[in-house]
């Protein structure tokens, strides 16, 4: 069987910040680099190192890893070469997450285009998070610790199928918080629209068979959430 | 004598630590010389109508006749606070107290005996100074009109106009700016009046005995040379012999000269100021300001930080050392000054209290080393000031904060967190985002529990959000400094708390509304 795993194109400081945060849902992290990394650094990290080819045609790694579950992350410094990874890899790989760095909203769309499936602007990222903490610093502090950190508090993403228990009712009219704990904020549907939970038009239409809600709540509470929409 | 001289000052000390007289002394200064006192600008409002009014009223006067109401007020009353004005004037100009107590001080280390005759003639010599200098001699012509019925005094009231001078800063500018090009401007009047020395004096020789001369006489000699070194030309004198002419071209050229010197002399003049004029500016701005962010360098992060700060009407200044990056600054609408945010000296140009008007310090130079040089600077100057800083380089991170940074800004971490997002759950990851982000109506909001709110909420269950349509997250305690998630209804709400709400902005405004009715 196929592995499934994390690609990092680039060896740098972004790139081992990534590999560092995936590694808690990925077994298979690989780090592609320009150039040959020093064998203590190879030792202190544990991930696969791999030297690349800008130009390389990456064929090969389909033979190894499950590519359409796997993710990759461009992350190299040189804008252009990035860029040129990106397309080089989507033309190899057509249904593959590919997660690409950007410096400014300049390249963001360059690397849209070239077929990146997310972009994360580094500039726009950090100062967004600045601004965050600069104007409502409860709120990018109570965030902070629902998104990243390990406390109880979580935030996950629920589906609904068609044997939900939910299905067909109103989100509006469900007293998500007294009777289950959480906090349902948005709902997300099948096309990719998001509604928030009391929005005009999340009143007037029912929960649906592959819907996601977005919810909040203690980690038992959502697992027990969790169950409770599976039933 | 000595009886007297130690009675002096005896009383020179009490009045000079007396709180209540220095207090009144220092609140005529505000209001009288201290631009960045905040009620100084209503009293020169007061004073230019009081001006208007006068000037208009002697206008009026010349053709037509005057109610006596007005001419009590224009003679009288206007004068008696022009006169006020100029005694407070008087008597902040020096202080009395500070001579007598300083000569007692040095008589004292010097074992010598009281100078009282130094001490008058100090005290005498600091108030003629005053006494003479153009402005005061200006107050005081603009009193004069108060002796009504000296005629010939009447016409000061046109020293009045020259009063608003006073109340007009930018005169005030204009007149600093020209003064520092005195010594071209002293040359120029020099040039000048040399040229029309001589040419009054060549043309009055070679016209005056003319028969058709118009010029008869050194006076009209005079007239012409002014007139014509000034290029005006009216032409109501003019030269009819063939030398009187040749003089004429002669002026005519050397009129050319003076206005051109002059004109370029005005131009440089205000070119060199203008930089030093506008950062006067800011810097009077930047004083009235008291929830201040500082941005220390200005490069891409900061850029994006400023424009996302000024979009919510935060107040923010820019200091760069860097006079290009100061300049992008400025094209990008921002209030940024040329001074390195490393040195104290910068701030203390600045002429603020960190404490009192900045909220906080932002280094956000892409460059570790400068970061930690500008958090050190900042942190020698005040202990407490809040400082963000970026982090280049993660072997960095403890100079920073030994340094005395309060929370580090590390660019890969949080790309490293949002990649963690995009891989765990990545649709509630743009859920949330989309709701920090402001971009549509959803957002998130955190409502300050005040003193107001608890009037009329004490409990959660009393908030009765959902009929507003709006989701508390939870309440974040003052009190223990936790975030409580999704509280019960009888959870107590105490002032300092804050409410983390979601919903529609518009429906958030209106909960917020009701929580203050």
């Amino acid at each position: 069987m196929k592995k499934k795993a994390v690609f990092v194109f680039g060896y740098n400081e972004y790139g081992l910040e990534i590999a560092k945060n995936v590694s808690f849902k990925f077994d298979n992290i690989v780090i592609f680099s320009l150039d040959e990394i020093k064998e203590d650094d190879k030792k202190n990290l544990d991930y696969e190192f791999k030297l690349y080819d800008i130009s390389e045609d990456w064929g090969s790694l389909s033979d190894e890893y499950d590519m359409q579950n796997s993710i990759i992350f461009c992350a190299l410094r040189d804008e252009a070469e990035n860029i040129f990874l990106t397309i080089s890899l989507r033309t190899g790989f057509n249904d593959t997450f590919i997660i690409s760095l950007a410096n400014n909203h300049e390249d963001a769309n360059k690397l849209k285009m070239a077929g990146a499936s997310k972009v994360i602007p580094i500039v726009e990222t950090t100062a967004g998070i600045i601004t965050d903490m600069l104007k409502k610093p409860v709120i990018t502090d109570v965030l902070h610790k629902i998104l990243y950190e390990d406390g109880m508090l979580k935030i996950a993403q629920i589906s609904i199928d068609d044997s939900s228990h939910f299905r067909t009712q109103y989100p509006a009219d469900i007293e998500w918080s007294r009777d289950h704990g959480i906090l349902v904020i948005s709902v997300i549907h099948e096309d990719g629209s998001s509604e928030f939970i009391y929005s005009s038009k999340s009143k007037n239409q029912y929960i649906k068979d592959g819907d996601t809600l977005v919810v909040v709540g203690y980690q038992y509470d959502i697992e027990n959430f969790k169950r409770l929409v599976k039933a | 004598m000595k009886v007297f001289n130690r009675f002096l000052v005896d009383i020179a000390y009490k009045i000079n630590t007396s709180v209540w007289y220095q207090k009144k002394k220092r609140f005529v200064y505000n209001i009288l010389e201290n631009d960045e006192y905040k009620y100084k600008k209503y009293f020169d409002i007061f004073m230019i109508i009081l001006i208007f009014s006068s000037v208009s009223i002697l206008i009026y006067e010349v053709k037509a006749s005057v109610h006596d109401y007005l001419n009590i007020f224009n003679s009288y009353v206007i004068s008696l606070i022009f006169f006020v004005e100029y005694i407070l004037r008087f008597w902040i100009s020096s202080s009395v107290t500070k001579v007598i107590i300083n000569q007692d001080e040095y008589s004292d280390l010097l074992s010598r005996d009281f100078d009282l005759l130094f001490v008058i003639r100090r005290i005498v010599k600091d108030k003629l100074e005053y006494m003479f200098s153009p402005k005061a001699i200006i107050d005081l012509l603009a009193i004069m009109p108060f002796f009504h019925e000296l005629r010939l005094l009447r016409i000061f009231i046109l020293f009045r106009v020259f009063k608003i001078f006073r109340y007009a800063k930018s005169f005030q500018t204009f007149t600093s700016v020209l003064a520092n090009k005195k010594f071209e401007f002293f040359t120029l009047a020099m040039f000048a009046s040399m040229v029309i020395f001589v040419s009054s004096v060549l043309i009055y020789v070679m016209e005056a005995n003319n028969p058709d001369a118009k010029i008869t006489s050194l006076y009209e000699a005079f007239y012409w040379s002014i007139v014509t070194i000034s290029t005006v030309g009216y032409g109501d004198v003019v030269t009819v012999s063939k030398e009187g002419q040749f003089v004429a071209i002669l002026v005519i050229l050397a009129g050319i000269s003076v206005m051109a010197f002059t004109t370029s002399l005005f131009v440089s003049a205000f070119t060199e100021k203008l930089e030093d004029i506008k950062e006067d500016k800011i810097i009077q701005d930047v004083s009235k300001l008291n929830r201040l962010y500082i941005i220390c360098g200005y490069e891409q992060i900061a850029k994006e930080v400023a424009k996302k700060l000024i979009n919510t009407d935060f107040q923010v200044l820019v200091l760069d050392s860097c006079p290009q990056r100061t300049e992008n600054a400025k094209k990008d609408g921002l209030t940024a000054l040329n001074y390195n945010p490393g040195t104290v000296e910068s701030y203390k140009k600045l002429n603020i209290s960190l404490s009192i008007h900045v909220k906080a310090i932002l280094c956000l130079r892409e460059d570790d080393v400068e970061n930690v040089y500008t958090a050190l600077t900042v942190r020698s100057i005040n202990k407490d000031i809040f400082i963000m800083s970026l982090l280049m380089n993660q072997i960095n991170r403890s100079k920073l904060i030994y340094s005395g940074v309060n929370e580090i800004l590390y660019d890969k971490e949080f790309v490293g967190l949002v990649a963690r997002e995009y891989v765990g759950q990545p649709v509630a990851f743009e859920a949330i985002h989309t709701i920090r982000s402001e971009s549509g109506s959803i957002r998130m909001e955190e409502i300050p529990i005040t003193e107001r709110v608890l009037k009329n909420f004490g409990l959660v269950e009393e908030l009765k959000n959902t009929k507003f349509r709006v989701v508390i997250l939870g309440i974040h305690k003052k009190s223990s400094k936790r975030f409580l998630f999704n509280p019960i209804d009888s959870t107590l709400l105490e002032s300092g708390d804050f409410l983390l709400v979601i919903g529609n902005y518009m429906f958030i405004r209106e909960f917020n509304k009701y929580l203050l009715k």
